[in-house]
């Protein structure tokens, strides 16, 4: 467990996760206080990432749900195998007849049966899905919700038992509690706003895009290879076509992907042909790659003017 | 400090912020928890559980500021503006307080608890005794800024200040008597001089943060629940540019009504037939039950908007609010007039919504210059797209009727009718005024099934409920 905001920070950044001290905070109360945390911000900043580090730093189990339309409650708790339980109905067959056979009234046959009906819902017919595993699970765990915004407005209600108690009912088998309260993180990228209810049982996150000189962090860690000169050259640039208005802005693994498409293109320094030809790692409409081929070429003419040949200081591509 | 927060708390409800009584326990755990020692922290940690939706984090941000640094942060500035005025570095001026202190000890003078803060410049306490003086003068009922006045002096008055004067002025005399270089003299007057004055101005400033926090809560409320039933015709610019916040905000709620909607609508009747079909693999044993599945059709829209001066920025309203909702219908035409009338489907297609807006309404499309013609308008369009009429299709006409003297051609709106599902037209003028000047609206009325003022924002929202049930 964390044992203070500096070590979150320090655990987080051995996984190669850089964070802020807001997101370092908000983990370490989340952690200590046993509440999930609702992280909300554009696509890309590297919510889903934040779980899974979590789990690598805590070296616990990452347990994930994907949220879909029309995901319902047999593919996110349980589920009973009817499929199994017909198939044993069909095999114990003989038994079930020997069980019956010396009842002599109907109504005797069926107090026999009824007397036997806890085998056919028990464990062995129960097919845990992610949220009844993550509560089940003899350790604690790291439970991942992620793109909450995508399931439907019932799911979300039907969370609400397993965020605030950890607990979940099968009408069959009574009320299961968790033996360990799981590290809860939801993901929404806010494709519609999330209800008062559910956000009153979470800490709430926001993460936006990093300041240039985090981001600038973040390359230099991920992407090994690169050079200073190239990784500011880069920000900078990305940073700029980020203030425009696109369709999509890219985001911080687009950011990672056209690094990395550099240093292996042997690239030390940012032209306007080599930024044409590389443009589509990091936006994915035409539209957006035109707006933002003007911004650069403009930007890459004036630094060439103002600075002359050769690489600049990085100050200036920071500001 | 509890009492600090349930005030901030309420501060931030004032001021819109849902923070309901769980999150509020929440806080006060993860304060426990944390302390209150770094104020980032603090500020993270109000943030993450009390602060959730991402729109309210600037007014966050500020309250907090406010709330939290404000008075540190006067009586710092008082203290750096005494330095300036002496023209001390902040060494000298820790100097001259070491001097004062000295020469306090030599004459065996005690000083009152506020005279120290004040002349030590120990700007906790100086803090911490003015709160209490402002929270027994009741400051935070203040409501409006002619009050300040009041209130300064009866927190001046708690605090002691006629005392405190009288108490400096001795000092003042009595330091005479020491033994001391004239020059030092003379800046040990001054400087105790300038701290009475200074303290005033505290005061003052503190008094005026609370107005500040109150009077910024009411401004704030009213402007956000009175845009959207402002008229559109006395928007200004700062407005619309939020006015768009609110027509996205709005159409996104009624896509999650609708969606909900639609799912209950869609749960029909048992259906037997289906039911057996699903469960021949459990042998016939009905273990998955199936309904009927109702199908309703998507509308189909036609917007035909006056893009005219007067009615230029309800059409505006109007094309964003349709557009954002655009998978809600199977489609959508649009057509903007004035005199002529032009198809601008497909730029809303090819570029994004302000965009294509904005290319719509300067002239892109048509002359938008020319003089409201609503009869030539619709003539072309009976001319030329009549045939995308159909008995699933809605028309919507957006504009005020004010026709210049034309001829209405009102039998276009006839013929449009009979072969559309229904008819509506929208006038962003008052009901009040149809049919007078040079409006037409009296004669285009017979032929539509519904007539809607759509003068606000909430009457633009309920007509589109009306069209998307």
């Amino acid at each position: 467990m964390f044992k203070s905001i500096d070590d979150v920070i320090a655990q987080l950044a051995a996984q190669k996760y850089i964070c802020s001290r807001r997101i370092a905070t908000v983990v370490y109360l989340a952690a200590h206080l046993e509440k999930p945390i609702l992280i909300e911000g554009p696509a890309g900043v590297g919510k889903t990432e934040l779980a899974k580090v979590l789990a690598a730093a805590l070296g616990l189990e990452l347990i994930r749900l994907q949220c879909y339309e029309g995901l319902d409650e047999a593919k996110a708790l349980y589920e009973w195998e009817y499929a199994k339980q017909l198939l044993y109905t069909q095999i114990l067959k003989d038994k079930i007849s020997e069980v019956v056979g010396a009842a002599v009234s109907l109504k005797e046959a069926v107090d026999r049966i009824a007397r036997e009906d806890d085998v056919f819902f028990s464990d062995r017919f129960i097919l845990p899905r992610p949220l009844l595993r993550s509560i089940q699970s003899p350790q604690r765990t790291v439970l991942l919700v992620d793109e909450i915004d995508k399931a439907d407005t019932e799911f979300e209600a039907f969370l609400l038992e397993v965020l605030s108690d950890f607990t979940v009912s099968v009408p069959e088998l009574g009320t299961l509690r968790a033996r360990h309260i799981p590290l809860v993180i939801l993901t929404s990228n806010n494709a519609r706003e999330m209800s008062d209810a559910l956000k009153r049982r979470c800490l709430h996150l926001y993460i936006d895009f990093p300041p240039a000189a985090q981001e600038l962090e973040i390359i230099r860690l991920k992407v090994p290879g690169i050079s200073d000169a190239l990784a500011a050259q880069v920000i900078d640039a990305v940073q700029r076509v980020r203030k425009l208005d696109l369709k999509k802005v890219p985001s911080i693994s687009e950011t990672l992907d056209w690094a990395k498409t550099l240093t292996l293109l042997n690239v030390d320094q940012l032209d306007e042909s080599v930024v044409n030809d590389t443009l589509s790692t990091i936006l994915k409409y035409e539209g957006d790659i035109r707006k933002a081929q003007e911004e650069l070429k403009a930007f890459l003419e004036k630094r060439k003017g103002s600075a002359g040949p050769g690489v600049a200081d990085d100050k200036e591509f920071l500001h | 400090m509890d009492a600090k927060f349930i005030d901030f708390t309420g501060l931030l409800r004032e001021n819109g912020l849902r923070v309901s009584i769980a999150e509020h326990l929440d806080a006060f755990r993860a304060v426990e928890f944390l302390g209150v020692a770094d104020r980032e922290v603090l500020k993270s940690i109000l943030r993450a559980t009390m602060v959730k939706r991402s729109v309210d984090v600037p007014i966050y941000d500020e309250l907090f500021d406010l709330y939290f640094c404000g008075l540190g942060r006067i009586i710092r500035r008082s203290a750096e503006s005494l330095m300036g005025a002496m023209q001390l570095s902040e060494a000298d001026f820790q100097a001259l307080m070491d001097r004062l202190s000295d020469v306090l000890e030599e004459l065996d003078i005690e000083l009152s608890e506020l005279a120290q803060a004040l002349l030590q410049n120990d700007m906790g306490r100086l803090e911490q005794m003015l709160r209490e003086a402002a929270a027994r003068a009741h400051v935070e009922n203040i409501q409006r800024p002619f009050q300040e006045g009041r209130y300064s002096h009866s927190t001046a008055q708690h605090l002691g200040l006629g005392a405190l004067a009288e108490e400096l002025q001795r000092l003042r005399d009595q330091i005479g008597s020491a033994n001391l270089p004239p020059e030092q003299l003379q800046a040990l007057q001054q400087f105790i001089d300038r701290r009475l004055q200074d303290l005033n101005d505290m005061i003052k400033r503190a008094v005026r943060l609370e107005v500040e926090k109150r009077d910024q809560s009411l401004r704030e409320k009213n402007r956000l629940a009175n845009l959207a039933e402002k008229s559109f015709y006395y928007l200004s610019e700062d407005e619309i540019r939020r006015m768009k916040e609110a027509v996205a905000k709005l159409a996104q709620r009624l896509k999650n009504v609708v969606a909900i909607r639609r799912r209950k609508a869609k749960r029909g009747k048992f259906d037997v037939k289906d039911t057996l079909r699903k469960n021949l693999q459990y042998g016939g044993v009905p273990f998955r039950i199936q309904f009927d599945r109702r199908v309703r059709d998507k509308p189909q829209v036609i917007i035909l908007c006056d893009v005219s001066d007067s009615v230029r920025n309800v059409s505006r309203f109007m094309l964003q609010f349709v557009y954002s909702l655009q998978d809600l219908y199977s489609r959508v035409r649009s057509f903007i007039f004035v005199s002529e009338l032009g198809e601008i489907t497909q730029l809303f297609e090819e570029s994004e919504i302000s965009d294509a807006i904005d290319q719509a309404l300067t002239g892109n499309v048509i002359n938008v210059f020319a003089h409201s013609d609503f009869g030539r308008a619709f003539r072309q369009f009976h001319r030329d797209y009549l045939a995308a009429v159909n008995k699933k299709t809605t028309v919507i006409i957006l504009g005020d009727a004010r026709n210049n003297y034309n001829l209405p051609q009102e039998w276009v709106l006839r013929d449009v009718r009979q072969r559309a599902k229904q008819l509506i037209w929208l006038n962003p003028e008052s009901r009040l005024t149809w049919g007078f000047g040079d409006s037409e609206m009296d004669r285009y009325l017979p032929y539509c099934d519904v007539v809607e003022e759509c003068r606000n924002l909430n009457q633009l929202y309920r007509v589109i409920d009306h069209l998307v049930h």
